[in-house]
């Protein structure tokens, strides 16, 4: 056999190899498609075929008409605005002091920042409850607006300080000279160069919000005060009642966004995430 | 001569007062919002670890000292040390499963003449866009549900009995690290791909010139260039596989769904101590330890890299 129809037949098998390989990644998420377009309540025969013989967007009308979930996407995107509002005005001017001043207690305070992140919030929860519970907070968008931006506060601080200290000072201090206040240098000069990681965190800070659910089960009792994350959670824990291809149908719903942006940001997201403040 | 060296360090001095003043003017609402809602309540986690507070003590608990500490610690049976055994061991499988898969797929991946790569790319980063707590309901439900899922109706039709896939500890386990890697492969992937991509090329000319197997090429060669560039990301997954919780929560222990299974992470284990026995004392005194433990972690892993540079 020539080393040419060797390398052929190498190139067929990585081939099938990967498709068969892709094939299986996609399954669980090919199979909840499947299922929410189906018409026939099929689940149970076994002569489920994955393109469904009768399509019906029936499952698809039935999430926003017999759930709540515009009321949950409102309370989403109520949380998630705020979050993002509270940890960007407090970690953009943060970051940047961090990057760009040398101050007493600088690196004592970073080093504790990297700590912090290795904790996971929801070892604090029975704390947070306790703390929250007396003034009237839990139940209330308020309180997980606290917990969310607690938790996004130190990634911010952090991610971004990571970014500011790629951009050289250089630029700053040709515009001091020329005159620019220390507000002008940050919202003329850093803030525009800034902008990638600034978008980066702010996704981040998005996913996080839509795709927390376990502080909103706890700390939210009614379901009108479910986010969307809280609300799909309780839709699948009735799964035996019969709402398998309803719930399939609100996790693509809910799944859309966040694939458009992850797409749409990938190179950035990778990038950010890889080459940011998080390797220290 | 002397009085304007003194004039000098004085403008010094004022212009480092006026940089702190500044710094800490401008970072003062982020620290404070750190301060409070992060640092706060972990301090007040280890008071709480320190009383007896649980359902029937919410508000009237006392102080008992270590005693919470002592009971997971030194009594097997509470249950605090399997699960710091089943983390551990679930730590070691899934990094050890996800670098080798990892590595052997960027392998095929970076094979000459590969057309297709970049969609098998995209395809096989799917994963790692669709929010993690979806995919890992949509697994529950649709494959390993045991009258509907995927898996059993695959089994029916191959003529096998059908299986309870989270129906017990050992096949629970095998489940849970499946979805595990699921999750997290495309990641590692994307990470190893990357630095298999920067390895330069003439090493393998010299190295195929001397008649270097394929495994000698990848020992000598290709791992220690890749390690460095992967090492920082290999450190993250790490630490996001040991606390993992997601997972094995919403695959086998949710409120009012159990599945049989009785494997605990020690994520798991704090949070079902708190919120499902309520037993807020031990479980903050469980949080601390875990607290504990990733500190030592991080510090460990922080001195190496200061170290190195």
């Amino acid at each position: 056999m020539s080393k040419k129809t060797k390398h052929v037949l190498v190139l067929i098998a990585v081939n099938v190899f990967f498709i068969l390989v892709c094939f299986f990644v996609l399954v669980p998420v090919l199979y909840a498609f499947s299922v929410s377009l189906n018409a026939e309540n099929s689940l149970l025969g076994s002569d489920f075929s994955f393109l469904p013989k009768h399509m019906t967007l029936q499952n698809y009308k039935a999430v926003f008409t017999e759930k709540p979930v515009l009321l949950w996407l409102k309370n989403s995107l109520i949380l998630a605005v705020s979050t993002l509002v509270i940890s960007l005005g407090t970690g953009i001017p943060a970051a940047y002091a961090f990057s760009r001043k040398r101050f007493p207690g600088r690196k004592a305070i970073l080093k504790l920042l990297i700590l912090l992140y290795a904790f996971p919030s929801l070892l604090s929860m029975t704390a947070l409850y306790k703390l929250l519970s007396p003034m009237g907070l839990i139940n209330t968008r308020t309180g997980l607006i606290i917990v969310y931006t607690g938790t996004m506060a130190v990634f911010a601080l952090w991610n971004m300080k990571g970014y500011f200290d790629t951009i050289p000072v250089e630029i700053e201090e040709a515009a001091m000279i020329d005159g620019a206040t220390q507000l002008e240098q940050v919202t003329k000069i850093v803030l525009p160069l800034a902008k990638p990681t600034i978008a980066v965190t702010a996704m981040m800070v998005l996913v996080y919000v839509w795709n927390e659910y376990i502080f909103a089960i706890n700390f939210m009792t009614g379901s009108d005060t479910y986010t969307l994350a809280a609300g799909l959670y309780s839709l699948q824990a009735t799964e035996m009642s019969g709402s398998w291809p309803i719930f399939s149908a609100a996790s693509l719903i809910v799944s859309l966004p966040i694939l458009i942006v992850f797409f749409a940001l990938q190179k950035n997201m990778t990038e950010g995430l890889t080459s940011g403040g998080v390797k220290g | 001569m002397a009085r304007m060296k003194n004039a000098h360090g004085n403008r010094q001095q004022n212009k480092k007062r006026r940089e702190t003043l500044f710094a800490y003017s401008w970072s003062l609402p982020s620290l404070v919002l750190i301060l409070l809602i992060v640092i706060f309540p972990i301090l007040y986690t280890g008071y709480i670890s320190m009383t007896n507070m649980n359902i029937y003590h919410w508000n009237n608990y006392e102080f008992i000292g270590l005693e919470n500490y002592k009971d997971a610690l030194l009594v097997f049976d509470n249950g605090f040390l399997t699960a710091l055994f089943v983390t551990i061991l679930w730590t070691v499988v899934n990094m050890v499963l996800q670098l080798v898969i990892a590595f052997i797929m960027a392998t095929l991946l970076n094979v000459k003449g590969l057309r297709l790569r970049n969609v098998y790319r995209t395809l096989l980063i799917f994963p790692w866009a669709m929010p993690g707590y979806v995919s890992i309901l949509l697994w529950k439900t649709g494959m390993f549900n045991s009258q509907f899922g995927l898996l059993n109706q695959w089994m029916i039709r191959l003529g096998m009995e059908p299986v309870r896939w989270l129906g017990s500890d050992v096949i629970a386990f095998i489940s849970c690290t499946t979805v595990n890697l699921w999750l997290a492969l495309p990641f590692m992937i994307t990470i190893i791909d990357g630095a298999l991509q920067s390895v330069d090329r003439s090493f393998y000319e010299s190295a195929l010139l001397d008649g270097a197997t394929w495994l000698e090429r990848t020992r000598y060669i290709t791992v220690p260039m890749i390690r460095p560039i992967i090492a920082p990301s290999v450190m993250i997954t790490t630490f996001t596989t040991f606390k993992q919780f997601d997972v094995i929560y919403l695959l086998t222990q949710q409120v009012g769904s159990k599945t049989g299974a009785n494997i605990h992470t020690i994520l798991t284990y704090a949070y079902e101590k708190a919120f499902i026995t309520n037993n807020y004392g031990y479980s903050s005194a469980i949080s601390i330890l875990i607290f504990g433990m990733l500190l030592v972690f991080s510090l460990v892993t922080n001195g190496r890299k200061e170290e190195r540079r």
